[in-house]
């Protein structure tokens, strides 16, 4: 009995019959779920990670200190870091030339990890399609630029430095200030 | 003199007519193709070029004029143009023969002729059937000139289904030209006239309802269409037989495939579904208001097709693509059985009760 009952099913194609059904009654009760993307926009949330930047401190001068360790992170090596002396001061130093290549970045944050002086950064811009592949290779200005439209207001981190650490944007709580 | 050219221009008339409405049904079934399967999965399909997307079809048309076109290096020059054309071709001269409308001649300036059929010729259903087997070379061709391995299985495989499938249909049909002693078209639309049971797939002595379900189901899988659409498989293999086409080429290749559909549906809706014939006489306008049964045939005929076209695009949304042994198992050991068993039964009982 239950053998012709499969059988009957078979033949007249029952479950291709069921799979029809289902996307009639969508087709009737049409109610879209799509987002219209240019024209609305979804919110994103609050851990979006977007495009990379570079920061600045407050006073305009540039955090990264070009110790090449986000290059040493990055998994796909998206990051080119050239540093250099800063004129008349040895200690000193920064990045001379900064490019990342953004068409290999699968924005997973470990650059913006490895940074000791939270000189990178994650924004939420997403919209980055161009003609041009080469426009995806920016570099260090285009970089901070992103960053001074993303972060127009910086936290003040630059008094809580502690003077041992002078060119680190982390204050080191645990570590007693050196006298004088 | 002047009678010969006067027809000439009939049929030029009429031929550029169906041509025209042939050409933008095909144009905009791409664009309802979209629409339905994005509405049936909960997307909106084609919205930005004109209200609710409608002139979508025209920007893609623009865009594949304006495509590069490319002729791989290793290909053989003639055949790789040829074989779009020897695609696209036969679909259309399939319409020469399909009535549209009643069958019904019209004087016009000292000319008979008939308008809703360019060409009422005897042997009608046999000459779609071996001009939709020359469209298989063009997918061949297409294939095996492109010089690509690739697309020469695409081709291949497409040759072994074309050709199971195509022995379904003509098997499937072949029940109907039992039942009405004819091979024309027009005869056949003809002499399911009246209630919708003397319509092929109802009619008595036996009904052609199996022949139907295989005909459908072989004419889905001779037009390519998903659940059948191996040649191209483009979500598995390097997009089948037009992997290396590019521009207006590769949209004939399309224009075919939309072609046939039209075509294989004008056939189902002539030979199974009574053609131009309303499901009830009442529904016909018959007699005096004789532009209004001209009419009421299109606009039945057309329904029928339509209905058709609109079952590509739910099978289309529904099911997956089949395995290429099950697909065969399926044509060989299942349809062809049924078809034979179909044209069995038919004749006997063609033979024990003769209408
Ligand atoms: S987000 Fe990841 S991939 Fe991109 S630059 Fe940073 S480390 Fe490299
Ligand atoms: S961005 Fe940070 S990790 Fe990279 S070079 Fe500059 S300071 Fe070092």
């Amino acid at each position: 009995m239950r053998n012709l009952k499969t059988w009957f099913k078979t033949i007249i194609f029952y479950e291709i019959l069921v799979g029809m059904k289902a996307t009639l009654t969508h087709l009737l009760r049409y109610k879209p779920i799509t987002l219209q993307y240019p024209h609305e926009k979804r919110t994103l949330p609050d851990s979006y990670r977007g495009m990379l930047c570079l920061l600045r401190y407050d006073d305009g001068t540039e955090k990264c200190v070009g110790c090449d360790l986000c290059e040493a992170a990055c998994p796909s090596r998206v990051i080119k870091v050239v540093s250099a002396e800063v004129p008349g001061e040895p200690t000193k130093r920064y990045a001379k030339r900064y490019t990342m290549d953004m068409t290999r970045c699968l924005f997973c944050g470990l650059c913006v990890d490895a940074c000791p002086v939270d000189a990178l950064g994650m924004t939420r811009e997403f919209e980055w399609a161009v003609y041009d592949k080469r426009q995806l290779l920016l570099n260090k200005e285009q970089l901070l630029a992103i960053g001074d439209r993303s972060f127009p207001v910086r936290e003040k981190k630059l008094e809580l430095q502690h003077p041992n650490v002078a060119f680190f944007n982390v204050a080191f709580k645990h570590m007693p200030a050196k006298e004088g | 003199m002047a009678e010969v050219g006067l027809k000439l221009a009939f049929s030029l008339a009429q031929i550029a007519v169906v041509m025209g409405v042939v050409m933008l049904t095909v144009m905009f079934l791409t664009l309802a193709e979209r629409k339905v399967l994005g509405w049936m999965q909960d997307r909106m399909g084609p919205m930005e070029v004109g209200p609710y997307g409608v002139l979508q079809p025209i920007a893609d048309g623009l865009k594949l004029f304006f495509k590069e076109d490319i002729i791989p290096a290793g290909a053989n020059k003639f055949l790789f143009s040829l074989a779009p054309i020897l695609a696209l071709v036969p679909a259309l001269i399939g319409f020469a023969v399909v009535p549209f409308g009643p069958n019904e001649t019209v004087e016009l300036f000292g000319v008979q002729f008939k308008p809703f059929v360019i060409s009422d010729i005897n042997i009608g259903i046999l000459y779609i059937l071996a001009f939709t087997s020359i469209g298989a070379y063009g997918v061949i061709l297409g294939g095996w000139a492109s010089n690509s391995k690739y697309s020469l299985l695409g081709g291949l495989r497409s040759a072994a289904q074309v050709i199971s499938y195509e022995l379904n249909v003509g098997l499937a049909i072949v029940g109907v030209l039992l039942l009405a002693g004819s091979l024309s078209l027009v005869k056949i639309a003809e002499a399911q006239s009246g209630w919708f049971w003397n319509w092929y797939i109802f009619a008595p002595p036996f009904p052609q309802i199996f022949a139907f379900v295989v005909y459908v189901i072989s004419a889905v899988a001779e037009t390519n269409r998903v659940p059948f659409d191996l040649p191209e498989a483009e979500s598995e293999l390097v997009a089948g037989f037009f992997t290396e086409y590019s521009g207006m080429r590769f949209a004939f290749y399309f224009l075919a495939e939309y072609a046939n559909m039209i075509l294989v549906s004008c056939i189902a809706a002539a030979l199974f579904l009574g053609g131009w014939n309303a499901p009830a006489p009442f529904l016909q306008f018959h007699g005096g208001l004789a532009h209004l049964a001209w009419l009421s045939g299109t606009f039945w005929f057309a329904v029928k097709v339509y209905f058709f076209l609109f079952l590509f695009f739910w099978l289309r949304a529904t099911l997956p693509r089949l395995r290429y042994d099950q697909l065969m198992r399926f044509g060989w050991k299942v349809m062809l059985p049924i078809a034979l068993g179909n044209i069995l039964i038919t004749s006997i009982a063609a033979y024990l009760f003769p209408r």
